[in-house]
């Protein structure tokens, strides 16, 4: 999860090392912290690290954290002999490693060779057949390949050994909604609410799947998640307002004939429209109007 | 800094003398075989007093407090993590010319 603090000290860094200054070691730490994909970037700033050899030297041990680093990075941007001058000089020093092997083996899958890549993965999986990153990189290849059935195969066999890995759980739900089957992706995204329920991201991405879903339990319950995403942001989360405005309209819809009992729903829906145009007038004034028609026509229709 | 700490060692060496001045207190009663209710006003004062200088030091040698509000404007979740795990190497970003001369040199 990045934090708003370490945003700023990532940009800040970022635009330091790109207009010549230097704290490029830090950025690169950063970045490897944060576990972002900034492959140009890394690519570059790494090279002109490596390239120094008193900056090398002066790194010491984590030289070869660097080395690994930069190889993903050129493989990333496509400049494979880049990668492989890195991964001949780790395994020089580091001949007979899992780690190297497992580059190796990355490195035949940037260059889309496939079977050998899988080759290679399966002699590594039958040295340690608990390695979770080998099997990652099994479904990653299955979906580079376009095999996204096969893809969803792995995963669950995957997820049936590593129940808590809750980035694959991430990917499958994604999967899942690439492929329009909302079911199993609401059930991924239950899995993710249930190991961190603290992460508003997740509450709203299962409030959407539930709301596409449709039909009236769906809607009362896609209602509630983006309620209690509102409660974990602290109200500033514009998507999660625009949700509980349209799920109450969708659900004074499907019970307009059946008898009307509860009028609350309605409460929770004006202060939502309240603090949205609240927001607009202060960030987007010129909007305004248009929000405002959207906004009644919302509740005229319910 | 160093001021708020020098106050936070007078204060804890002020909590220290009370203590020992009860014990002394205690020690005076027992040969006057009185009943010990509680420690002497003036021993009161020295320990809100010592109180006093220990709390203020606490709170302003460690700096700045951090905030824990998940959604404060500084602990605010922006972005999840890019899930590197599963990175696809065959997106579009292979059509482009890498712009300068990379190489590693050895």
């Amino acid at each position: 999860m990045v934090t708003k603090t370490e945003e700023n000290q990532l940009n800040r860094l970022e635009s330091q090392v790109d207009n010549g200054g230097s704290g490029a070691w830090e950025y690169l730490c950063l970045v490897r912290k944060l576990k972002l994909r900034r492959s140009d970037k890394v690519l570059k700033h790494g090279l002109s690290i490596l390239n120094n050899p008193s900056k090398r030297s002066a790194l010491g041990p984590e030289e070869w954290t660097l080395y690994e680093q930069v190889a993903v990075a050129a493989m990333d941007c496509q400049s494979l002999d880049v990668a492989k001058d890195c991964i001949k000089v780790l395994q020089k020093k580091f001949p007979d490693s899992k780690r190297v092997g497992r580059l190796e083996a990355l490195l035949l899958e940037a260059k889309g060779s496939w079977e050998l890549a899988e080759k290679a993965y399966s002699s590594l999986l039958e040295d340690n057949p608990l390695d979770q990153t080998i099997h990652k990189r099994r479904v990653a290849m299955a979906k580079a390949q376009g095999n996204i059935p096969g893809a969803i195969e792995w995963l669950n066999k995957y997820l049936e050994i590593f129940m808590a890995d809750h980035d694959a759980w991430r990917e499958l739900g994604e999967i899942y909604v690439s492929l329009q089957m909302y079911k199993q992706a609401a059930f991924c995204y239950e899995e993710l609410i249930l190991s961190q329920p603290t992460v508003p991201l997740y509450h709203l991405a299962y409030a959407d799947v539930l709301y596409t879903l449709g039909g009236l339990e769906n809607l009362q319950t896609a209602k509630k998640y983006y309620t209690s995403t509102i409660d974990l942001t602290g109200g500033k989360n514009t998507r999660a307002l625009f949700g509980v405005c349209l799920c109450t309209s969708a659900i004074a819809q499907i019970t307009k004939g059946k008898s009307k009992e509860e009028k609350e729903g309605a409460q929770v829906q004006s202060l939502a429209a309240k603090v949205l145009e609240k927001d607009y007038k202060q960030r987007a004034p010129d909007k305004l109007p248009q929000l405002t028609t959207a906004l009644k026509s919302l509740t005229l229709s319910s | 800094m160093a001021l708020g700490f020098a106050i936070g060692v007078f204060g804890v060496l002020i909590l220290f003398h009370a203590a020992y001045s009860t014990i002394q207190y205690r020690g005076l009663l027992k040969i006057t075989e009185e009943e010990f209710s509680g420690p002497p006003f003036n021993v009161v004062i020295e320990l809100s007093l010592g109180l006093v200088l220990c709390m203020w030091a606490a709170l302003t040698v460690p700096g700045k407090f951090l905030s824990i509000h998940p959604d404060s404007e500084e602990n605010r979740i922006v972005s999840l993590p890019a899930n590197l795990d599963f990175m696809i190497f065959n997106h579009r970003g292979k059509v482009f010319p890498v712009e300068m001369d990379l190489k590693l040199k050895h």
